[in-house]
């Protein structure tokens, strides 16, 4: 969907792919530096991090850099990954970050200012051509937003952890999530023709 | 879907779990693994460099610390005064083995000590070359005794 490269697949019911949980032994085996387990754990949660990753980027190589970044980090510390937390929760949190220092990287507004947010990337106009989905809706917002979306929404964030994230505070979360949901549910029915463009 | 209800009452009808999962290209692990083989590589290579440095320190401290001196003397400004030293010191314990004699040694020891308390403390040029010119006076006279036979005499006979 996002390039020629990338591979749709179906959705595990474990949503995302989080939520694997990752075996004992192959564990001790990546913390002894074991490619072999390492592999394993890529063929498991690679999809979860470049999905999460594609979602709040919306480019494959910017994903792909996410998941590159994300594994590389995860061979150089897997020997302090404690086990107090699932091994696909770190993960997660691992993929978040990064992937939050990159939308700040290529910031262009005020991060506090919820109303410059929306405004850098207007509602966009009715398209016979679009096909009115999740995800064609999704990428529809601002990064910022799609990725308080994402991991609000799909990855179970509180407000708290996603105001923390972005250094702001709880109520900009909410704020940009409420702002966000909204743009979804209006451009839903611009794109149904129900009513007019906001 | 903890905003679910919050999504609803604005009306939206934008479903997250309808959100696709994807694969990254296939060939991105290939790329992985041998970003991480080059990483090992420089940290090996960083690695050998740091222990290169620390030994070149750990031997220039060695060459220029008046406290290590004592152990591995240094030639420079009294380099031929301490050549002439050891030479001195090789004819006298050649002499002194071969003649079964090891007497009259007492004021060469005082030297050798008073020598390296001058080193322990950083001594500085002007006090160390005398140093060494007078154990190498003594070491003269301890091989002129000898080969006057008059080894036997005891300590006395070094007096400078």
């Amino acid at each position: 969907m996002a390039d020629g490269q990338t591979s749709h697949v179906e959705a595990p019911p474990g949503g995302s792919g989080f939520g694997q949980s990752l075996d004992r032994v192959t564990l001790e085996r990546a913390r002894h530096g074991e490619m072999a387990a390492f592999a394993a754990i890529y063929e498991r949660f690679s999809g979860a991090c470049y999905t999460l990753a594609l979602r709040v980027l919306g480019e494959a190589s910017g994903a792909e850099d996410i998941v590159q970044e994300v594994f590389l980090k995860m061979f150089a510390t897997i020997r302090g990954f404690r086990g107090d937390a699932p091994f696909g929760a770190w993960l997660k949190r691992l993929t978040a970050n990064a992937t939050i220092d990159v939308l700040r990287s290529r910031q262009r507004y005020r991060e506090d200012d919820v109303e410059a947010l929306f405004e850098s990337i207007p509602a966009a106009s009715a398209d016979a051509e679009d096909r009115v989905d999740a995800w064609s809706l999704l990428q529809r917002l601002p990064p910022r937003a799609r990725a308080v979306v994402v991991l609000h929404e799909v990855e179970g964030y509180t407000h708290k952890e996603l105001g923390d994230l972005f250094g702001q505070s709880e109520s900009y979360s909410k704020s940009i999530l409420a702002r966000a949901l909204k743009r979804l549910g209006d451009e839903e029915g611009v794109d149904a023709g129900e009513h007019d463009d906001e | 879907m903890p905003e679910s209800m919050t999504m609803n009452e604005f009306g939206g009808r934008f479903d997250p779990t309808r959100l696709p999962e994807f694969r990254p290209d296939p060939a991105l692990w290939a790329r992985i693994v041998a970003r991480q083989q080059q990483r090992v590589a420089r940290r090996h290579w960083q690695v050998t460099g740091v222990l290169g440095v620390a030994m070149t320190a750990a031997f220039a401290v060695v060459l220029v610390s008046p406290g290590l001196r004592r152990v591995t003397p240094d030639g420079g400004k009294h380099g031929a005064a301490q050549e002439q030293s050891r030479a001195l010191e090789r004819e006298w314990s050649s002499l002194a083995s071969s003649r079964g004699a090891n007497a009259g040694t007492t004021h060469l020891r005082a030297i050798d000590a008073q020598l390296q308390a001058a080193y322990d403390r950083g001594a500085g040029v002007e006090e160390i070359s005398p140093l060494w010119q007078r154990r190498n006076r003594a070491l003269r006279g301890l091989i002129d005794d000898l080969r006057n036979g008059v080894a036997d005499r005891g300590d006395g006979i070094t007096q400078i």
